[in-house]
């Protein structure tokens, strides 16, 4: 049995840059930390010449490319595993929160199969596996920023350059500016999910068609601003820069946001928030505030308040640390 | 006298002051990272540096806590090797003396895991095994070295390397320990601050 982990990830700034059809033009920034909710792969032989996936369905098949699950099927085509196994996901959150879920999935099954095939495959190996897999393979409009953040793990900017190459350059916080950063952010599950590609699928046209470049490229460029801000502990200033951050990227696609997020969005701010933002492609998920400690109950009280009255049932705030390691091993007794 | 003593002060001053703090930040962000996966870390050297690493060893399980230690009952997991000197023994005398870190450390090494090695010179061939042992497996290894870092400061992930001439064997080994008590200073102000925020585990 194989069980590998992968950490889902919180995206500060820049956001959508790491999308082909713009750091093919200019290149791509992003800061994102991750965090200790992870999703967790297991990996197991069995005699049977099947392949069995457990995720919110099951389905036990002859071959791969009978499977439904896209990315598993994608995985084990590409690999060459064609039967004996069980495959199982288990995560501390559900999917479709805006906070790279899926490609958390991702690194951990391309690291979990490569340990079966006795392949023991580096962090930045793995990050490219999986963005192979999701992009090139599955075909999903994404871009390659979740992959990154969930391999490598810590707080890191990450730039997308045109030749496709990857750069993650950690963001050594201190302790104190850690967990103080952590006491200024209130994560709140709207309880409304969906699909990253329904909202990305009409970003990309528009960068496609050029008019979301200069949107973008602003974006890339906060990221600099953002980490000058982050390393001196300048709060109000982050969630001013959030703020921003959050109406640029409402003018990036039609289904960024809708009613209800809004009320949410606009309540946290009266109640004393400095600034949010959705957390992912948007239309749904999570969304981030940053907080003065002093507010937060407030903050956190409306928020539970704002998404009951639109009858979110399953809203709530996640509690939530940042975490230095990435995808890991956590059993292997294959070997 | 007091010239000497002035001169050995000098050189022990300038080579704290030229200490790289980008790479003994980076070597904290893995200790960081191995406590919070439960990971352990594996810490060895020769003579002094094998002393060097008890020393730590000792601060890292037990000293970082000090202040609250009933309220933190995740601990480091800090492991001096060989662990037993009848493994050292029988690894020098039975295999060899370039194994005796190496051997030890492929009974533990998990993937979690991360090691520090401590070699002035750089080039021990009992460290380098070691450490090319830990690469090979993909773990973190931060490597405290002297003089001209040797192939230890070439392979290591945070190169905390002591430049001195070569042959200043005291004034590395004494900046080393001064670079130990930094990083036990840092996790013990770090558990401090967690027990503040009521968020000790």
């Amino acid at each position: 049995m194989i069980i590998v982990r992968a950490p889902l990830r919180i995206s500060f700034v820049g956001g959508g840059t790491d999308l082909a059809t713009f750091y093919r033009q200019s290149p791509g920034r992003v800061l994102s930390g991750a965090i200790d909710k992870y999703v967790y792969v297991t990996i197991a032989e069995i005699p049977f010449k099947k392949i069995a996936v457990r995720y919110a369905e099951g389905e036990r098949v002859d071959h791969p490319r009978e499977l439904k699950h896209k990315r598993i099927r994608e995985a084990l085509l590409d690999l060459g595993l064609e039967s004996h196994l069980e495959i199982g996901t288990f995560s501390n959150l559900p999917g479709q929160t805006g906070l790279g879920s899926s490609s958390a999935f991702s690194v951990a099954l391309i690291k979990g199969l490569n340990l079966l095939k006795k392949n023991k495959i580096d962090t930045a190996t793995c990050a490219e596996g999986a963005c192979r897999l999701e992009i090139d393979l599955v075909g999903e409009p994404i871009g390659k920023q979740d992959q990154y953040a969930s391999a490598f793990g810590g707080i890191n900017v990450i730039q997308f350059n045109p030749d496709e190459s990857v750069t993650v350059e950690p963001q050594l916080l201190g302790f104190k500016e850690r967990l103080d950063l952590e006491n200024n952010l209130v994560l709140f599950f709207t309880g409304i999910t969906r699909e990253a590609a329904s909202v990305l699928t009409e970003q990309k046209q528009k960068t496609t068609s050029g008019i979301n470049i200069e949107t973008l490229k602003k974006m890339a460029d906060s990221v600099s601003d953002f980490k000058d801000a982050l390393f001196a502990g300048d709060f109000k200033r982050l969630g001013a820069m959030l703020h921003e951050g959050w109406l640029r990227k409402k003018s990036l696609a039609s289904n960024m946001s809708n009613p209800a997020i809004d009320d949410l969005y606009d309540s946290a701010l009266a109640s004393g928030a400095w600034g949010g933002k959705i957390l992912g492609a948007g239309g749904g998920g999570c969304l981030l505030f940053v907080v003065d400690p002093q507010k937060r109950g407030a903050v956190e009280e409306t928020l539970r308040k704002v998404a009951r009255k639109h009858g979110l049932s399953d809203a709530d705030v996640i509690p939530f640390s940042f975490v230095h390691s990435g995808v890991e091993v956590v059993t292997n007794s294959a070997h | 006298m007091e010239s000497f003593i002035k001169e050995f002060s000098a050189k022990a001053t300038q080579a704290i002051l030229a200490l790289p703090s980008k790479e003994i930040a980076k070597a904290l962000a893995i200790l960081q990272g191995v406590y919070e996966r439960e990971g352990r870390i594996y810490v060895f050297g020769n003579g002094g540096s094998l002393a060097l690493a008890t020393h730590f060893v000792a601060d890292l399980n037990k000293t970082v806590f000090s202040h609250n230690l009933d309220k933190h009952t995740r601990r480091f997991q800090a492991i001096r090797l060989p662990s037993t000197e009848s493994e050292l023994t029988a690894w020098a005398n039975d295999v060899g003396y370039d194994m005796v870190f190496a051997g030890p450390l492929q009974n533990y090494l998990q993937d979690h895991d991360a090691i520090i090695a401590i070699s002035s010179s750089g080039n021990s061939p009992n460290i380098i095994k070691a450490v090319e042992l830990a690469k090979k497996n993909g773990n973190p290894v931060i490597g405290m070295s002297g003089f001209d870092g040797g192939k230890l400061n070439q392979l290591a992930d945070a190169k905390i390397l002591v430049t001195t001439p070569k042959g200043e064997y005291e004034v590395v080994e004494g900046v080393h320990a001064v670079v130990l008590h930094l990083i036990v200073k840092y996790f013990k102000n770090y558990f401090d601050y967690l027990v503040e925020l009521g968020k000790a585990k």
